[in-house]
């Protein structure tokens, strides 16, 4: 089975919003800045359910926030 | 440092540090060929009584320094790791008692079979304290 990866756009947009801090983004969607954190750099793959808070935040559909690819 | 980690090094530093006390205490009263007395068990409970204080005192002095962060529940990625160190150390843990049983098939005195078990169950909650650490430390 192939490797899949989990890429986002999360610092992009978070600096797109007024350059929202990794601590106010944190506590829009209840998670921890150092989750947000591990989130933006690949190191943690989020619930579904925080994907979809995250999105909302940024008033983006999921897909344009979180990326999909499956390694070859 | 997240107050969580902090916290997860407070719990492995202290068991070992005062742990370790008691089980060097213990090495000395059975060099000593005097175990399985009264002091055993006092100086058991004081073990205790020393983890639980030390363990508030630490966990009180690091959350003063940041209130809203130590108020705050565990959050989705916090859980899995707590979920992760436990499964590790009930291997650890299982293994341990699986020994225990074995040695427990020798009869030694019931002096050293709690004491083993004691044991067990020390390391087991240490190596799931260091597991968190290093959970954290790699993001997830």
């Amino acid at each position: 089975m192939a490797i899949a990866t989990i890429s986002n756009e999360i610092r992009r947009l978070r600096f797109a919003h007024g350059e929202m801090t990794q601590q106010q983004l944190a506590e829009k969607i209840g998670l921890t800045r150092q989750t947000v954190n591990a989130i933006e750099q690949g190191k943690y793959s989020p619930s579904l359910e925080a994907a979809f808070r995250i999105s909302a935040v940024f008033g983006q559909p999921l897909e344009n926030v979180f990326h999909y690819s499956e390694g070859g | 440092m997240p107050f969580r980690e902090k916290s997860a090094w407070i719990s492995m530093l202290s068991m070992l540090a005062i742990y370790g006390f008691y089980f060097g205490t213990l090495m000395q009263t059975t060099a000593a060929r005097q175990p399985g007395n009264l002091a055993s068990g006092i100086t058991l409970v004081q073990t205790i009584v020393m983890l639980v204080v030390a363990q508030v005192a630490l966990h009180i002095a690091v959350a003063i320094r940041k209130p809203a962060e130590a108020q705050l529940p565990r959050d989705e990625r916090e859980k899995l790791i707590d979920l992760k160190a436990t499964r590790i150390a009930f291997y650890g843990l299982a293994s341990g008692v699986v020994v225990a049983c074995l040695f427990g098939s020798l009869n030694p005195p019931v002096f050293f079979s709690t004491n083993s078990l004691l044991l067990i169950l020390v390391t087991s909650e240490i190596v799931r304290s260091g597991a968190q650490i290093i959970y954290y430390r790699l993001g997830a």
